[in-house]
């Protein structure tokens, strides 16, 4: 859409560029004297708090052994759109697990971050954290393994799922 | 013929039939467990329930006759309830971990409890545990705790194998499947008591946990391994072959398969294969090129020698339509009689162990001797060595069997034959230096029975077609195809490297600024 104005009032184009240097100059004054609600930040030393909710990088939950919670169902895997999900499954030295993921591979370029995973799961093994950022060059570096997805630094050595296998067995699941 | 109605509709089963199979006739659909048509009736399950006019309470539908007239509905409200609780006390003790249980997908009990909707189970008391992951033999493993009891497997190794090894032990909720003594079930037929488990109770060793059902395609064939004939299926999908099951066919195999059958999918693998044209002459290396233009080169060899002097040697792991167009094409081009037949020890052709495997381990036997019947062929083995010696014959061409396992005699008369001057062997195997005498030798790719069209003829004559073809190795062709090549029809398809068939993303290939 294209708005005509006066050709007098569009000849003057000083009157706004003063007016936008004052907008600017205020923020400018505003930001000095109360830094604390300043909106930008200085990535990537500060980063910006999303909420809980937030889908970002993918985590797998552990037991509170400390080993994986997945159970291999593919069931992630069946419900991804982008297909971008690969796991091996094998057999448990402990026959009440059973079934156990060797490989679990997320490549993170294909994925679109729709959640489907994390809903589909029955065990609570994968959700969806907070952390987004990750940059990187080469293709390879953006498939997760069990490594990255379930153990890395930031998680702390793991975060604990809510499904715990004892408490199934005793409601007789 | 008797006249019934089921669910408000008039059919005419024979006479003799069960309920359940005058419902299997008519095509309605029945919840069943413990019946299975090759076994004898068990009626354990208690879901097959009908109520049947004039009669007060509900009869389970496998072992109850239809008479004249009689009136049958599993639509009524009181079934549904009484399907409803029985599916209750099955759960009783069964555990509702389907993501791990491999039969998930394929579970009868799994779809009834979706239909029925019990999540959660009545029973106030814990469940009963029971012994997992039991091995009970080579192939199969046992978990107790899914196991409903149906017995199927029982009476498998009772009627069908009559080998008698599995067996219902202990009493009451206690009771599970086992085998005496903890002898291991290891007969030959083993892999069907987990096709005809309805839960995941029975499991196979090798696909275990490998595959989830529902991310395989299945495609229909014939079993390669033995004069039978077994129909199969196969299922597969991108990443290769993963268990073959039987295909009903009540004139060849019934429900039926053997163990090895089932093995000799996995030998269809690229690990396993001949994936490229090779060549060697005299104490040279061997080098590696196109299937195509090797077997064209192979067959400029074998027309530059004298046209008399040139053999071909038929083993009867191919198709019918293989056969007649190699023949033909030999025929036309070298006016030679010498067309000779190489079969797997002819001294166990008649052995047969009582239920579907038979001592030829040839698929098409019949087909082959049929073709060089008609064809006029009666040329022996020692003929060919002879002329072999005596230098009349001096190019061999040779189909060489899909499975070379079943022929001991494999690489001795692979190196009888390789006295000839040039050998152009037709292999889906890789075959080993040291199997071959000097001399200019071609080994041309061939295509496995998944990967080609055809027809088998089995010990009795019945004709069986393979089923759509898949692709495993790109660049193996069928004994038509080298027909063709020998004929002078250059093959208008031109096999690309299997690398330039993916899908390549072009951007990635640049190199990317700053790296």
């Amino acid at each position: 859409m294209i708005i005509e104005r006066d050709r007098a009032e569009s000849a003057w184009y000083l009157p706004p560029i003063v007016s936008g240097l004052m907008l600017t100059l205020h923020k400018m004054i505003k930001n000095l004297l109360h830094r604390k609600e300043m909106l930008t930040l200085n990535y990537p030393e500060e980063k910006f708090e999303y909420s809980p909710r937030f889908r970002g990088n993918h985590v797998l939950t552990v037991k509170k052994d400390g080993s994986l919670r997945c159970t291999a169902c593919m069931l992630c895997a069946t419900a991804c759109p982008a297909e971008c999900i690969t796991i091996e499954a094998s057999e448990h030295q402990d026959p009440s697990v059973e079934k156990y993921p060797i490989k679990y591979e997320i490549d993170m370029l294909r994925c679109v971050f729709c959640g489907l995973c994390e809903e589909a799961c029955p065990v609570d093994a994968i959700r969806m954290g907070p952390e987004w950022q990750r940059p990187g060059t080469p293709t390879d570096s953006f498939i997760y393994g069990i490594q990255e997805l379930a153990y890395r630094p930031s998680l702390k050595g793991g975060i604990t799922s809510d499904v715990d296998d004892q408490e199934r067995h005793r409601y007789g699941i | 013929m008797l006249k019934c109605t089921i669910n408000g509709k008039q059919y005419a089963v024979p006479e003799g039939a069960s309920i359940i199979e005058a419902f299997k006739l008519a095509g309605e659909s029945l919840a069943h467990y413990c019946w299975h048509p090759a076994l004898s009736v068990a009626g354990v399950c208690r879901m097959c329930m009908v109520s049947i006019e004039g009669n007060p309470r509900l009869q389970i539908a496998c072992n109850t006759m239809v008479t004249e007239g009689m009136v049958i509905s599993n639509q009524s409200h009181a079934v549904k309830d009484s399907v409803k609780w029985v599916l209750d006390f099955h759960l009783i003790n069964h555990p509702l971990d389907c993501p791990i249980c491999d039969q998930a997908g394929e579970c009868g009990l799994q779809d009834q409890y979706m239909m029925f909707g019990k999540y959660t189970p009545e029973m106030a008391m814990p469940k009963q545990r029971k012994r997992k992951v039991v091995s009970l033999g080579d192939r199969v493993v046992l978990d107790s705790e899914r196991c409903i009891l149906c017995s199927r497997c029982v009476r498998f190794t009772e009627e069908i194998t009559k080998t008698h090894e599995l067996g219902i032990f202990h009493r009451g909720d206690r009771s599970e499947i086992g085998t005496f003594n903890d002898r291991p079930l290891n007969n030959n037929y083993s892999l069907n008591t987990v096709d005809i488990c309805p839960v995941g109770a029975l499991t196979s060793k090798k696909f275990r946990f490998r595959q989830r059902v529902w991310f395989l395609k299945e495609k229909k064939s014939i079993c390669p391994g033995c004069c039978t004939g077994c129909n199969i299926k196969v299922s597969y999908n991108s990443k290769g072959v993963f268990r073959v099951k039987p295909d009903c066919n009540p004139d060849v195999n019934g429900y039926w398969m053997c163990d090895e059958g089932r093995d000799l999918c996995e030998k269809t693998q690229s690990v396993d294969r001949l994936l490229k044209g090779m060549s060697k002459y005299g104490e040279e290396k061997w080098q590696e090129g196109p299937a195509l233009k090797f077997a064209k080169q192979a067959c400029d060899d074998l027309s530059a020698l004298p046209s008399s002097s040139v053999a071909l040697v038929l083993t009867a792991q191919h198709t019918c339509e293989e056969f007649e167009a190699l023949i033909q094409s030999f025929k036309s081009k070298f006016k030679s009689k010498k067309v000779y037949y190489w079969v797997n020890r002819p001294e166990d052709f008649h052995k047969f162990d009582g239920l579907l495997l038979r001592g030829d381990r040839n698929p098409n036997t019949v087909g082959l001797l049929q073709i060089l019947e008609r064809e006029g062929f009666k040329s022996t083995w020692s003929e060919l060595l002879s002329d072999l010696s005596s230098g009349a014959t001096q190019g061999v061409i040779v189909a060489a069997p899909e499975f070379p396992s079943f022929y001991p005699d494999f690489s001795e008369k692979l190196y009888e034959l390789s006295r000839a001057k040039v050998l152009t062997c037709l292999t889906s195997r890789p075959i080993k230096d040291r199997e071959l005498l000097p001399g200019q030798r071609w080994l041309i790719p061939l295509k496995s029975f998944l990967e080609k069209e055809g027809t088998f003829i089995n010990y009795r004559g019945v004709q069986q077609k393979l089923g759509t073809p898949l692709e495993l190795v790109p660049d193996a062709m069928t004994l038509s195809d080298f027909a063709r090549i020998l004929s002078g029809d250059w093959l208008e398809r031109q096999v690309e490297p299997l690398g330039s068939q993916n899908v390549i993303n072009e951007f990635m290939k640049t190199p990317m600024r700053g790296l």
